[in-house]
């Protein structure tokens, strides 16, 4: 219905409009320089560890002092020392794991999402049945019946986060794969490789990147309340969960051993929620406007 | 409407027939049992361990087992636990109201703090957004062990007074029960309160934009009216729908929440009989939680298909 | 208030949305004047401001958007834009009301139809509950809702989307206002029901003496509803006159392209003759 406009009154046209900047990359960038910090701390912890973690290097229950900037525990094993090497362990379990869930939920995904039929019925169904469980009692199961071992954390919090995974990556491409633009390849003859790889997978990505960046820090939850309930690397190896729940009985004695370890894990799960929605607004997914 | 229910009856019962299977078989598949588990560490002798596994009946092939326990249990038998030796179902159902109350509770406090900070930054624009959205980054990066140890920190250090550990049972007393659930509501809350905060505020931003809401407002009607006949009651459906979804995380959290805050629930129940491979009571438990996830995620999706007629031709 | 004072006159109106992102000036200093019993239509391609002046008479802006209003809109002696926002709220849907494009998106779908014109009655003429229904029913069978008494606890997805935008207009029509405005109200509609509806509106405002206020793209819709036509382009108005007039000889290059793409231009001509 929109005529053609005479050459005349384009010169009359208001202004272009100015777009403001959305709040995405400031978040975006806060994130990724916690981030940044982390990763130095955790790659060159036994450099910058001032004591031994696992060595008894002071009296019980010291407060903060200069030898010890956050005072010692109860068989006076340096404080920092401990927080910096285990988070190590925390974040190099999660970073595999997550790593192995999101291979295996993106290759479930879309797998179920691009076959369809049976086969997306039956994983899907699959799913709902692993779905069912509480996640963390799934993963109190596996890692109680396994052992509490480096390996057996990785394997069990990878397991537990494929379902989730799975189900971000099938949506999209279940209704991608019917957009005019894959049908139209698949009509001049564009293989299914071709199909899936160049097509598909760059518009699935941003819900998954997003998605990715969420996992890890439900990770780091997940797997530092393991250890908050005994079920972490076996001692004397320093883990944040494991630190946090010792400390409890002393907590009045020395808040700062139980503070200490309460204010890095929140540390570590804001870095990949801020992460998480600054992807989300410069990638624009999801709900929010 | 009467099919999807059928439809979604037997679909929650064929989940809960697999999720018995799983565990089940997940249970016995994985290294170690009862025998090795109560012996813990002991030495002693393989005869006596091998006596132990034929009178518990695990000794058998797992899918003989599976059948036999099926049987038992569609008769509403769960068996006895392996340590206590007492029906699993009288020691689990006392437990269960426990968790029951305080998964209700923390539901409650989370919809309460998530649909009025969703509400408040989907309305009032600029600085209260913000807030809100700050305050929920950090609740959400807050584990919730994290929270109930600050919270019985900050009690233990400052309010020696108020009593943060155990559970009065509310026959008891109802108030002191309420108030020893309250904190272990709230540090389970947290997290989840976040979730529906989120959904509530792009829920009503949805809403906010739709062709109604503008009627509404050319009708002249006043802004509460319009608030909540035209706004509140169309965003609530995906709301509702999403508090349901996290009833799992919720179970999940409340094993963590009761060993802080020494509840006597089901969480601290399944724990200890995970590690010492209760087989019976993992078995009634796993089933139990399942059971309540199922259940609610099936309401949830009847109401869902009830707003869809609605809303659709 | 005068014989000859206009019932709304709008003088020199600006309109500056602001959303998110981007500010937009959308109605660029207009004015006009609609007398008692007149319509005046509003033609202009999408885009144009023609929905944001309707709006803005009523000082309604969509949500998420901030909409800084100038100028005057003056309404039997007030000024619209000056009136506190308790008084507006009397003036929307009491003595302007408006009928919205997309009837399918325009009711609430969790209520019944019955209680979204109760609610309007009961607001602005302080109705029980019982004589709120009773006028509800009338106002129903005024627009042809076949069987409201019956029908009236229905919800919206139960009625076609012709009988939605009857809903809807009984909604408007419902407190007897003095202006309708109606944006597009025939749009979303199939073209045997847009004859329908359209002569239900002017039915309606012949019956009550209502001042109209059309909004189209089409002067195919105009042609045979109002006496007066603004054309609207680009936020202001470009073109105004007696719709037979602008149909036989518009004056401005960007009417003329509108006329050209209105398919039936042999029928205008007969109009215009």
């Amino acid at each position: 219905m929109t005529a053609p406009v005479p050459a005349a009154l384009e010169a009359a046209a208001p202004p272009r409009p100015q777009r403001k900047r959305g709040s995405g990359p400031l978040l975006l960038g806060i994130g990724l320089t916690m981030l940044a910090i982390m990763l130095v701390v955790t790659i060159f912890a036994p450099w910058i560890v001032p004591y031994d973690p696992s060595a008894t290097t002071a009296a019980s229950l010291e407060g903060p002092s200069a030898a010890h900037w956050l005072g010692t525990d109860i068989i006076g094993r340096d404080v920092l020392s401990r927080l910096i090497m285990g988070g190590r362990t925390t974040l190099l379990i999660t970073a595999v794991s997550v790593t192995i869930a999101l291979a295996g939920g993106l290759l479930l995904g879309l797998v179920s999402g691009y076959i369809g039929g049976a086969v997306d019925e039956t994983i899907m169904r699959l799913l709902d049945v692993i779905f069912a469980f509480p996640v963390f009692l799934l993963a109190i199961a596996v890692v109680a019946a396994l052992g509490p071992t480096i390996p057996n954390l990785i394997l069990t919090v990878a397991i537990v986060y494929i379902p989730s995974m799975a189900r971000v990556v099938r949506g999209p491409v279940l209704s991608v794969k019917s957009w005019d633009h894959v049908e139209a390849a698949r009509s001049i003859g564009v293989s299914e490789w071709r199909l899936v790889t160049r097509h598909i997978l760059p518009i699935v990505i941003s819900p998954v990147v997003v998605q990715t960046s969420l996992t890890l820090a439900n990770t780091i939850f997940t797997v530092t309340a393991l250890s908050f309930l005994g079920l972490g690397p076996p001692p004397p190896d320093p883990n944040w969960g494991g630190m946090l729940s010792e400390s409890r009985q002393f907590m009045e004695l020395a808040p700062l051993t139980v503070l200490a370890p309460a204010v890095v894990i929140v540390f570590a799960t804001l870095t990949f929620i801020v992460i998480a929605n600054g992807l989300r607004e410069v990638l624009d997914v999801g709900s929010r406007r | 409407m009467g099919r999807i229910i059928f439809v979604r009856c037997l679909w929650a019962l064929a989940i809960l027939f697999g999720v018995s299977f799983v565990a089940f078989v997940l249970m016995r598949a994985l290294p170690g049992d009862f025998a090795e588990a109560a012996a813990a560490g002991l030495q002693l002798d393989p005869e006596v361990l091998k006596q132990m596994r034929v009178d518990l009946g695990i000794e058998k092939p797992i899918l003989e087992q599976y059948v036999f326990w099926l049987g038992n249990a569609l008769r509403g038998d769960f068996g006895n636990s392996f340590s206590t030796k007492a029906p699993v179902l009288q020691e689990l159902w006392p437990r269960f109201l426990v968790t029951l109350q305080l998964t209700i509770m923390a539901a409650g406090i989370a919809m309460l703090i998530g649909v009025t900070t969703g509400l408040l930054s989907a309305r009032v624009k600029g600085a209260a957004d913000w807030i809100v959205r700050v305050i929920n980054g950090l609740s959400l990066a807050i584990p919730n062990f994290v929270v109930a140890t600050l919270i019985v920190l900050c009690a233990g250090l400052y309010f020696p007074q108020i009593q943060v550990f155990g559970y009065t049972p509310f026959l008891e007393n109802p108030v002191a029960n309420l108030q020893s659930l309250f904190l272990p509501g709230l540090s389970l809350a947290l997290t989840v309160s976040v979730v529906i905060s989120e959904n509530t505020r792009a829920a009503v931003l949805e809403v906010s934009n739709q062709d109604f809401v503008m009627v509404a407002r050319a009708k002249g009607l006043k802004p509460p009216t319009v608030l909540l006949n035209y706004l509140v009651r169309n965003a609530l459906t995906p709301v509702i729908t999403v508090t349901g979804l996290q009833v799992a995380n919720l179970l999940g959290g409340s094993i963590v929440i009761e060993t802080i805050f020494a509840i006597p629930g089901m969480g601290s129940y399944m724990f200890d009989s995970i590690v010492g491979r209760d087989y019976p009571v993992i078995q009634a438990i796993v089933l139990v939680a399942a059971g309540v996830v199922v259940f609610v995620n099936m309401l949830v999706d009847i109401a869902y298909a009830r707003a869809d007629a609605r809303v659709k031709m | 208030m005068s014989e000859n004072t206009p019932l709304l006159s709008v003088k020199n109106l600006t309109a500056t949305l602001a959303t998110r992102f981007e500010t937009v000036e959308a109605v660029r200093g207009i004015s006009f004047d609609i007398a008692k019993g007149e319509s005046l239509g509003f033609v202009g391609e999408s885009g144009c401001g023609k929905s944001v002046t309707a709006r803005a008479v009523m000082r309604l802006a969509a949500e998420g958007t901030a909409v800084a209003l100038g100028g005057a809109v003056m309404f039997k002696g007030r000024d619209l834009l000056k009136i506190s926002d308790q008084d507006i709220l009397d003036v929307r849907g009491r003595q302007i009301a408006m009928v919205f494009q997309d009837p399918m998106s325009s009711l609430n779908p969790v209520m019944t139809v019955g209680s979204q014109l109760d609610d309007i009655l009961r607001r602005h003429l302080n109705l029980t509950k019982k004589q709120a229904r009773v006028r509800t029913l009338e106002l129903l069978n005024a627009v042809g809702i076949p069987n409201a008494a019956s029908r009236v606890d229905d919800h919206p997805h139960q009625f076609s989307g012709g009988q939605r935008q009857r809903i809807m207009i009984a909604i408007a029509i419902s407190c007897d206002p003095e202006l309708l405005i109606a944006d597009e109200p025939t749009t979303a509609l199939d073209v045997t029901v847009q004859a329908q509806i359209l002569r239900l509106l002017m039915k309606l405002r012949d019956e009550r003496g209502m001042s109209l206020m059309l909004i189209t793209h089409d002067f195919g819709v105009v042609a045979g509803m109002v006496e007066r036509v603004n054309v609207m382009y680009r936020g202001e108005i470009v073109e105004t006159g007696a719709v037979d007039d602008i149909f036989a000889n518009p004056q401005h290059a960007y009417t003329q392209s509108l006329l050209a793409a209105v398919p039936r231009l042999e029928r205008a001509g007969e109009l215009a003759s």
